[in-house]
């Protein structure tokens, strides 16, 4: 602390404030950019962590069945068959799907459970892990149970199958997903009560998940049920990597063309900066050497001052770009990540992920080259003869 | 304790601002420089102050070679030994009158007392102490010229160096000015005024008149 001199501190403060127009000028440009630059490394690291942890939940292989083209059920007796490859640890059959509750005209996520089958869903298996679905309940999250509740549906709820009966089921229990957006639509329900709504046949689910002992072989089982399956979709977690990552790719290059305008914007400015003071700024440095100010005096001022406006721009952009990802949840820029069938960015929750080597990028991007260009043409001032910069 | 030997100045077009000027200037006097614009007199104050060097030549002030002093001495210098009242104050219009006053003292950190306290005494002296909050740029010419001698004198310098100190002040002020000068000199200060007011010319507190003409002594 007795390295600052706050004599030189306070005039780098009033400097500024004597020439405001001009250093407000910078200070908006600043922020700006530095919110503009810190807004896109916060929503595509978020967004590429969130993909990350989800797909990490996925089971390694999904299998669906296609009939004429379109994606259709898939039997039991299936489960069997792939059980006997070799390297395939486990497989289930999985009932879920969507079903509009068109009285709100929401799209609820109905997945089915069966309460002897291992859940490969972390989340979904905690909560059966404490509580037991019975065959006639159901378990809805709270966004589901407001939904139901407005429409009167408080203690039960009418499914209507499709040949127009309803099939009653209670609801039994209310869960919180926290953060997990992309749960809120969940309604948990018996394996067998959800073909029925489905208007399934006992033996039959929408896909099949399997897991694979060693992940090397991943590509290698996948192979084999996409030739013992010829009329089946085989969706390995790789290849769901790849998909993410492709399209994350092309909006990370969207994302590349802003920051490049953004950092050529910023160094435009600070081009201007270096290349020279106003004849008032050096008449002023001339003063403070004819007082007696030494060059490093000079500097020493100088740097305060492009430290508070660099700085404080940068903690204001960081700011601002901080509150409009993560509590605003990225309007319009966040849009540039909506892909409806893989991933769809109103769906992720954006939580506070935030990668600190790219906050140290744009801090290395700009407080110290501001700073430079700061000190560089006071530096080339202030070596002058103190009587020739004030003639 | 002041010498200037074969002193001359050429500036970067080839204007030869003074050509080999030998002077000497005693402790505790006043000279007065005087000839007309551009004749060479502000040089010599720019570098007796050390705020130029000369092209050829030695200023020597109490045995030290300040033209060969690197910026950084040369700067030290200044702060310890010189006050100077320039024409046009060189003031920083937006700072207070205070802080004007404060600021050769700022880089060297003093605690804040020391600090006010040398302010009020120099404000004090030069009877501008009514005014110490008030920003420059809102006083009169004659308060700013006060500023000005203030800042000067607010680290004691041994030496006073003032060029065309009157040029902006009415008859009243420059003679209340020169009252200012004496109290200097009384206080064994070495003062230098280059000058073309006949003002100057007769006063019994001037020790030389040394008249600057195209850049040479007559």
């Amino acid at each position: 602390m007795s390295n600052i001199n706050f004599y030189l501190l306070e005039y780098a403060k009033n400097y500024i404030l004597r020439h405001k127009n001009k250093n407000i000028f910078i200070v908006i440009v600043f922020t700006l950019l530095v919110a503009l630059l810190c807004t896109l490394f916060f929503v595509s690291t978020t967004v590429e962590y969130e993909m990350e942890s989800r797909l990490e939940n996925q089971p390694d292989i999904v299998v669906q069945n296609y009939k004429a083209g379109r994606l259709s059920t898939i039997k039991s007796g299936m489960v069997d068959k792939l059980l006997e490859i070799d390297g395939v640890s486990w497989a289930t059959q999985r009932v879920y799907g969507k079903y509009r509750f068109s009285k709100e005209g929401a799209s609820l996520n109905l997945v089915g459970v069966d309460p002897f089958e291992e859940q490969e869903n972390p989340f979904i298996a905690k909560l059966l892990e404490k509580n037991q679905l019975n065959e006639n309940d159901i378990f809805v999250s709270q966004h589901v149970k407001e939904l139901m509740h407005k429409a009167y549906y408080d203690d039960y709820f009418n499914f209507i199958k499709p040949d127009g009966k309803l099939l009653r089921l209670n609801i039994a229990k209310s869960f919180d997903v926290g953060d997990r957006k992309y749960l809120e639509d969940l309604v948990l329900v018996n394996k067998d009560k959800l073909r029925e709504i489905f208007g399934y046949k006992a033996d039959e689910g929408s896909d099949i998940a399997l897991g694979v002992a060693n992940k090397n072989e991943l590509a290698f089982i996948r192979t084999k049920i996409a030739l013992m399956l010829p009329n089946a979709k085989v969706t390995s977690k790789d290849d769901l990597k790849v998909a993410y990552k492709n399209l994350f790719n092309y909006d990370s290059g969207v994302f590349l063309s802003v920051f490049i305008v953004a950092i050529f914007t910023f160094f435009i400015i600070i081009y201007d900066k270096a290349n020279g003071l106003s004849s008032e700024e050096k008449r002023e440095i001339g003063i403070l050497k004819a007082v007696g100010w030494r060059v490093e005096d000079v500097l020493h001022a100088k740097f305060y001052e492009a430290f508070i406006i660099s700085f404080f721009s940068f903690f204001v952009g960081f700011l601002l770009a901080f509150i409009y990802v993560f509590v605003l949840k990225a309007p319009y820029i966040g849009d540039i990540f909506m892909h409806d069938q893989l991933f769809d960015i109103k769906n992720f929750n954006l939580n506070v992920h935030l990668e600190f080597s790219y906050i140290l990028l744009i801090f290395l991007l700009s407080v110290p080259v501001y700073i430079a260009a700061t000190l560089i043409p006071s530096w080339r001032v202030a070596t002058l003869d103190a009587d020739e910069v004030m003639r | 304790m002041i010498r200037l030997e074969n002193v001359s100045k050429i500036y970067d077009e080839n204007i030869k601002a003074l050509q080999d000027i030998n002077l000497t200037f005693k402790e505790g006097e006043l000279i007065v420089l005087k000839g007309v614009s551009g004749s060479g007199k502000s040089t010599i104050l720019s570098l007796i102050a050390g705020l130029s060097k000369p092209t050829r030549g030695e200023v020597i002030v109490d045995g030290k070679k300040i033209s060969k002093l690197p910026d950084h001495f040369a700067s030290s210098y200044r702060r310890d030994n010189i006050g100077i009242v320039f024409q046009r104050y060189n003031l920083i219009p937006t700072l207070s009158v205070t802080e004007n006053v404060l600021l050769p003292l700022f880089p060297l950190n003093l605690p804040r007392d020391e600090m006010n306290l040398k302010a009020q005494k120099v404000l004090k002296q030069f009877s501008i102490d009514h005014k110490a909050g008030v920003i420059v740029k809102n006083l009169s010419g004659g308060e700013q010229q006060r500023v000005a001698i203030a800042r000067a004198n607010i680290n004691n310098p041994k030496i006073i160096l003032a060029d065309e100190p009157t040029a902006n002040l009415d008859e009243k002020l420059s003679l209340e000015f020169i009252e200012i000068l004496a109290e200097m000199k009384s206080h064994n200060r070495t003062i230098v005024v280059a000058t073309h007011d006949p003002l100057f010319f007769d006063l019994d507190i001037v020790d030389r008149m040394i008249t600057i003409e195209h850049g040479k002594m007559l």
